[in-house]
């Protein structure tokens, strides 16, 4: 995968590279070759970004140890 | 003081005391009793000299207070108070020796209209913010578009949390909300509310959002502390203010990088709706798709393209060997023995087929085969 892989989590990072990779494929100088690998690499991260999304329930924590210091 | 004896005993050597005496005697009483102050008052008889300086009084129902404003203190107002303008004085009270006369020198003057003691803080703060350009448009961060660690510091049992946790509840569920508990008001609250701002540094989120619901104007005062605009402004991640109601702006809102009317607007500002990022996110997903469809639908028309140019390539190619071969084959029909028998040639072969060149090869009754044009005739040479 490309080096722009970031940690799963990081939806911003899947939508941004998710983003890029679409625009690349939309150009018109690409190798068939490279436009196969990026297409398995958007499918990849389109799915990571569902799995992400998908959540159902705000999470909510409460934090004291600042009061500690 | 005020005993007849201690008079007495400072009294001047002509039994009496002179009114320069009394009036400085007088002059330095006030000034050690009573210490620079405010008072709170209402104009009046103000009168605006030549030399820059103020004159006017303070009143009340029961009293008068004559001041005096120097122009090197009253040249920072914006403008003078207006006659029946309620204000606070900030002064020290003070004997004018030449007149005789009581009065109060005034070094600020705040009308209470405009929140007076709160607006002289408030200013000060924000002008010291100013000069280390804390307010500059320039320094604000954007918003991160998908923010999963959210960090809200407020009290833990405001409306103003759980109107940000039904926000985002309904908006954003994906993240995680972190909560540091804090004063929002009261002695502890400066303090606590530093402390939140500084543990941000340690927490890894990727927003916070300081604030509070409405309250009177003494509830939110601690969000117009310097300090606490300064911890805004030093934090590590963009910071959205959400203090009070729409109408409240404090030093807290003018430095942080995003300033919401309310605590919901503040939930709102930092998320984005998960319906729309889904929606893009398909989009993307058809893009991806009809990308590489179109991607591939152009290598299947360069390729057949290809191949056309190929197969026409190599037709002509053909072509152009086609006619070389029948270039040659008309040079080898030149070249070929048979035509020049056609000329009249003969050749001679014994019977094994070799070919008979000179005299001594023709033994006297040899056989031989004579080959012309058309054909073969057995012949013998002569006996001699």
């Amino acid at each position: 995968m490309a080096a722009s892989s970031a940690n799963p989590q990081d939806l911003a990072a899947q939508l941004e590279r998710l983003e890029q990779i679409v625009r690349r494929l939309e150009a018109p100088d690409l190798d068939l070759d490279e436009a196969l690998k990026l297409f398995e690499e958007g499918v990849e991260r389109l799915r990571a970004a569902r799995e992400r999304l998908a959540q159902a329930e705000l999470k909510v924590k409460k934090v004291l140890e600042h009061l500690d210091r | 003081m005020g005993r007849p004896l201690d008079l007495f005993a400072a009294a001047s050597p002509e039994g009496a005391w002179t009114v320069s005496q009394v009036t400085r005697r007088a002059h330095a009483v006030v000034e050690a009793g009573l210490p620079p102050l405010w008072v709170r008052g209402e104009v009046s008889g103000f009168k605006a000299w030549q030399s820059g300086h103020w004159y006017f009084a303070l009143r009340d129902k029961a009293a008068q207070l004559r001041c005096v404003m120097f122009g090197r203190d009253n040249r920072r107002l914006p403008a003078p108070p207006s006659e029946g303008m309620q204000v606070f004085a900030f002064g020290q009270p003070t004997v004018w020796d030449e007149k005789g006369e009581f009065r109060l020198t005034v070094y600020e003057l705040l009308s209470t209209e405009e929140g007076g003691l709160w607006k002289l803080q408030f200013e000060k703060a924000k002008a010291a913010l100013a000069r280390d350009g804390l307010l500059e448009p320039g320094r604000k961060r954007a918003l991160p578009r998908f923010p999963m660690r959210i960090a809200v510091i407020t009290s833990p049992d405001g409306a103003a949390l759980k109107d940000i946790i039904a926000v985002m509840g309904r908006r954003w569920p994906v993240a995680e909300l972190i909560v540091l508990p804090a004063q929002v008001q009261g002695d502890s609250a400066e303090y606590e509310l530093c402390s939140a701002l500084a543990a941000l540094r340690r927490l890894e989120v990727d927003v916070a959002i300081i604030g509070r619901g409405g309250g009177s104007k003494e509830d939110l005062w601690t969000f117009n502390r310097e300090r606490v605009a300064r911890a805004v402004a030093a934090s590590a991640v963009p910071v959205i203010s959400a203090v009070g109601h729409e109408t409240d702006i404090t030093l807290c809102d003018l430095v942080a990088d995003w300033r919401a009317p309310t605590p919901s607007a503040a939930a709102e500002a930092a998320t984005p709706d998960r319906d729309d990022v889904r929606a893009a996110l398909e989009q993307l997903g058809q893009r991806l798709g009809r990308g590489l469809t179109t991607r591939a639908q152009r290598a299947g028309d360069l390729l057949a393209r290809s191949q056309d140019r190929l197969v026409g390539a190599l037709e002509r190619r053909l072509e152009r060997l086609g006619d070389r071969l029948a270039a040659h084959g008309a040079h080898l029909d030149a070249l070929s023995p048979l035509k020049i028998l056609g000329r009249g040639y003969a050749v001679a072969r014994d019977a094994r087929g070799d070919v008979l060149r000179r005299i001594a090869q023709f033994s006297p009754g040899l056989a031989f085969r004579l080959r012309v044009s058309d054909g073969e005739v057995p012949a013998r040479a002569e006996q001699s």
